[in-house]
């Protein structure tokens, strides 16, 4: 009889993968207020020479944030961005970009 | 809407930066001024950069990609003059346009506008060729309702027009834009700022990195060319500026003050006299400085990587005394950090207690290589000759931080404050 046990470890295993991959939109609004509110915004509309965020998809901005964390140039504002970048774990882009893709529009 | 914040709290914020900084304390105790209370008097406006009062307290404001407006005393907003696709203005020009830091910036009142009903902006414009910033007089009518008369009285400031490869490197950068009159001598004082274009604050030839002091029309003060070096320009007044985005004028002396963006290190407050030499210039193989990114080498001698800010300043002074040894020396220099200084105003009034003549300046905040952001006001106690600083206390704003774009007083005394948020605050002692 291994094969139930062997399912249901498939399924604990699959339930636990699904959650370590879900993103935490509440980390992701902390680091938003802590990090990147005071230049894109509260509402992540932009200001001043600061883009917006606005509408962007979570795959945007995780490709972005990817792009800047690697030390890729993209935009006149690099320099500002790659340090900020630089020491986002995986999770902390993917929180990101789901709390600014779900709540700014 | 009002709250309180107490002073206590500030003490802990102070202490606090100062405990970041590692640097001498730059800010004191702020017990000697009043306690404050704020009212959000405008919301959700679109980076608002500047506001200017008529005598009633009517508030005209710009919003950098909107247009020009002005809330009646009743808090009623009327909207003027609009900029190239905005709707719901009273009139609107096509030519008129923003990108990056630049837009509609500043905002100004004749000072006879009782008799005349005239108004300033400065704005960029496309009717050039290339797109310049443009200083427009406007006549506001009667029911405060719309502008007319246009005449453009400057019309080739320089403007960035294409990007290029530094930090805040879009078109539109180091935009300048403010504009005020001076009650001293009753002249137009406009300032501006280098376009990342490293030829522009030691040229004589160009309004970029300048500031310039113009009557009405648009003319230069007289007295402007017996200070500069010969050929400059008649209406420039002080040059060798990297990008300057607040005046203001002393109160007793009537000698202008001006906040200056610092490159990475050193925000200035700088006293201008007039044909004086700020002492910005960031042109590449001078100064013992080799080639730099795009020929400006104002972020050098690494401009997208932290270092020491004592470091850079050794190697691109803000003000180069080795180069222009009488250049104007920078009344202060926020502890040699670069931390977006954006407007400044003296403060006066008793109502304002120990800060009554004191210069109130704010801070965007930038968090760079290891500065902290800097979101503030401080007040600036000035020495007995204006030339420097006594103390610096930060205003325990009730605000909370913000990116503080523009401080003017409303003539009862109150503190307007401008946020990129999109607020308009008014802040008023207890």
């Amino acid at each position: 009889m291994k094969t139930p046990i062997l399912w249901a470890v498939a399924a604990v295993l699959a339930i636990g993968m699904s959650h370590a991959q879900a993103a935490d939109e509440s980390a992701g609004e902390t680091l938003y207020s802590s990090n990147c509110a005071q230049c894109h915004g509260p509402k992540a509309k932009g200001m001043a020479s600061f883009p917006s965020l606005a509408g962007r998809d979570a795959e945007y901005l995780s490709s972005r944030l990817e792009q800047y964390r690697a030390g890729e140039k993209v935009g006149a504002n690099s320099g500002l961005m790659i340090p900020n970048a630089k020491n986002l774990s995986d999770d902390d882009i993917a929180n990101l970009a789901a709390y600014i893709s779900s709540n700014f529009q | 809407m009002s709250e309180k914040r107490s002073i206590q709290s500030l003490g802990a914020t102070i202490a606090a930066s100062a405990l970041i900084l590692g640097a001498p304390i730059a800010a004191h105790s702020a017990s000697d001024g009043p306690e404050l209370k704020h009212t959000t008097v405008l919301s959700d406006l679109e980076n608002p950069w500047d506001m200017a009062f008529l005598s009633d307290g009517a508030m005209l404001f710009t919003e950098k990609c909107k247009g020009l407006s002005i809330r009646l005393p009743n808090g009623n907003v009327n909207h003027l003059l609009g900029m190239n696709g905005t709707e719901g203005y009273a009139s609107t020009a096509d030519d008129l346009v923003c990108a990056g830091q630049a837009g509609m910036n500043g905002v100004a009142v004749d000072p006879d506008f009782a008799e005349n009903r005239t108004i300033y902006v400065y704005s960029a414009s496309t009717i050039s060729d290339l797109r310049t910033n443009r200083v427009l007089r406007l006549k506001l009518n009667e029911e405060l309702t719309d502008v007319s008369g246009r005449t453009d009285i400057v019309k080739d400031i320089p403007y960035k027009q294409e990007a290029t490869d530094h930090p805040f490197g879009d078109s539109g950068a180091h935009n300048g834009g403010r504009i005020r009159f001076n009650p001293d001598d009753g002249y137009l004082y406009v300032t501006t700022g280098d376009n990342h274009n490293s030829q522009l604050p030691q040229s004589g030839g160009s309004l970029g990195g300048k500031v310039l002091r113009i009557d009405a029309d648009g003319k230069g003060a007289p007295d402007n060319a017996d200070a500069t070096p010969e050929g400059f320009d008649p209406r420039i007044y002080t040059y060798g500026h990297r990008n300057v985005q607040g005046i203001t004028f002393h109160p007793e002396t009537g000698q202008p003050y001006v906040t200056e963006h610092g490159p990475w290190h050193s925000d200035e407050v700088n006293a201008l006299v007039a044909g004086g030499n700020s002492g910005w210039d960031p042109r590449p193989n001078m100064a013992g400085r080799g080639d730099c990114p795009d020929n400006y080498c104002g972020y050098m001698p690494n401009q997208n990587e932290g270092m020491d800010p004592d470091e850079r300043r050794k190697f691109m002074p803000i003000t180069d005394t080795a180069t222009y040894p009488d250049a104007m020396k920078p009344v202060w220099g926020n502890n040699g950090l670069s931390q977006g200084i954006s407007s400044g105003v003296f403060l006066t009034g008793e109502q304002w207690g120990d800060w009554n003549g004191q210069l109130a300046v704010s801070f965007l905040g930038i968090g760079f290589g290891g500065t902290p952001v800097g979101q503030r006001i401080n007040l600036l106690d000035l020495s007995e000759d204006g030339a420097s600083v006594r103390n610096v206390v930060e205003m325990p704003v009730p605000t909370g931080a913000m990116r503080y774009r523009s401080l003017v007083q409303a003539p009862n005394g109150d503190l307007y404050a401008a946020v990129d948020e999109g607020q308009i605050y008014r802040i008023q002692p207890q």
